[in-house]
């Protein structure tokens, strides 16, 4: 009686491990590659119903964030502003009131005009966490953590994206390292600050200012290193008593 | 073997290419795995909400109640927290002169003052508060304000307070942007610039 199976059927259960560990690669890759928000979120970058440019309104003009976010040291919530804000400069007779672009504005707030329906302005919200996350903002701002830490060089986005992960991964990397992280609170919307900036003298004043307590024990100890991001924010941290939590329930409620 | 390789070689081409690489720019909303976990029904900030029939999730309060973290009206007239002058600039029909009592003038009042009017202000009124501010620079619109004219240096601090609350002219009102607190900080702060000016 011969063999059944031909002599080239003994390799056949080494091929088959060999496929499916090339296909079980190929799939990891993809899954490791796509399947975090560094993919999925990043780049998100919506049409919104008027065309607003912050290169023109935080580059140029050289508004501060809060003249339209006014609310983001006081709220939990960083708010869009209101169309009032935005017809304050825009309105009849003012700074390129008769643009085009600028039709949902005036559907929203002129009285006058045909299509008015005092609807607000529906904008498209590109940076959202999860519901069941819970981020403050004004614990944030009024720590010293920086609006280009999550949101990114926003006065240089013509069309405003999605630029940082905001993963959970993301919070932790800060939360853990918040020396690396932090500013001085008049900074904070200041997106292209740099800690080089800062004059030594006058930063060591504000930390003893800002908190009523003497640094010129911190500043003796400083007096031979330059002063970068990571060393003005461990003394902010430090004098400011900065204590991110790391626990669950800090954002899951 | 060989044509399962080319085969999975095309598959992970065609991934690559299909889905493209981290951050590029896309305008659809992005994917999410779960989404009822991730979107619940509820209300949210400044979205609307089908439970509501206006489609507004920001509700009015209901007449007659108070908001938490605010006192009680002090009479039927009164919207919570602080007195009439406080709240309006207005003495009745008339602008009211001086801080109400519920502002403390202090170095930290004016500090903050300066910080609110580098943010709100110095679009039009520039930095100094003499007119001159980047909407005048770029912008060809009738002058702005001059506010550390004599002119305005002799207006009544409620008119200050009332001109922020209500606009005037072209400006528009900030009573929306400006809580009443930053509003008297602002008013504080002109003075200083005013006192400064030597006009």
């Amino acid at each position: 009686m011969g063999n059944p199976f031909p002599r080239w059927t003994n390799w056949l259960p080494v091929q088959i491990v060999i496929c499916l560990g090339a296909l079980g690669t190929v799939v990891t890759a993809w899954v490791w590659y796509t399947w975090t928000p560094k993919y999925t979120r990043v780049g998100y970058q919506p049409n919104q119903p008027i065309p607003f440019d912050h290169t023109i309104h935080a580059g140029q003009v050289g508004m501060d964030c809060r003249y339209c976010h006014s609310f983001v040291e006081n709220s939990a919530h960083s708010n869009v502003p209101n169309a009032q804000v935005c017809w304050n400069c825009h309105g009849p007779g003012k700074v390129k009131s008769d643009s085009p672009k600028l039709e949902p504005l005036r559907q929203a707030m002129d009285t006058s005009n045909s299509n008015y329906t005092g609807a607000p302005i529906r904008w498209v919200q590109i940076h959202e966490t999860p519901d069941y996350a819970y981020f403050n903002h004004s614990a944030h701002v009024n720590r010293g953590v920086s609006c280009v830490e999550c949101h990114g060089k926003v006065n240089e986005m013509p069309v405003v994206y999605h630029a940082k992960p905001l993963s959970m991964g993301f919070c932790l990397d800060c939360h853990r390292n918040v020396e690396s992280h932090l500013r001085p609170l008049d900074e904070i919307t200041n997106l292209d600050w740099e800690a080089h900036d800062l004059d030594k003298d006058q930063f060591y004043a504000y930390l003893a200012e800002k908190t009523g307590k003497p640094a010129d024990d911190l500043k003796e100890a400083d007096k031979n290193k330059e002063l970068n991001a990571r060393l003005v924010g461990a003394r902010l941290k430090e004098m400011m008593n900065v204590n991110p939590p790391q626990d669950c329930a800090a954002c899951h409620r | 073997m060989r044509w399962f390789f080319l085969i999975l070689t095309l598959f992970a081409v065609m991934l690559a290419v299909g889905y493209g690489a981290r951050g590029t720019k896309f305008s659809k909303p992005p994917f999410e795995l779960f989404p009822d976990m991730d979107r619940q029904y509820k209300v949210k900030y400044q979205k609307p909400s089908e439970f509501f029939e206006d489609g507004s999730g920001a509700r009015r309060p209901v007449v007659g109640t108070i908001p938490m973290g605010y006192q009680a009206p002090l009479n039927k007239k009164d919207t919570p927290v602080g007195s009439e002058y406080y709240r309006s600039g207005l003495f009745g029909d008339f602008y009211g002169d001086g801080f109400p009592e519920e502002v403390k003038v202090d170095a930290a009042l004016l500090d903050h003052g300066r910080r609110r009017f580098q943010i709100y202000c110095t679009p039009c009124h520039g930095e100094s508060g003499n007119g001159q501010g980047v909407v005048a620079k770029y912008w060809l619109i009738p002058p702005t304000a001059n506010l550390v004219d004599p002119r305005v240096k002799a207006l009544p601090d409620g008119q200050i307070f009332w001109t922020i609350t209500h606009g005037k002219g072209l400006m528009g009102p900030y009573s929306g942007a400006v809580p009443i607190a930053d509003r008297w900080a602002i008013t504080a702060y002109v003075r200083a610039l005013q006192g400064a000016s030597g006009n």
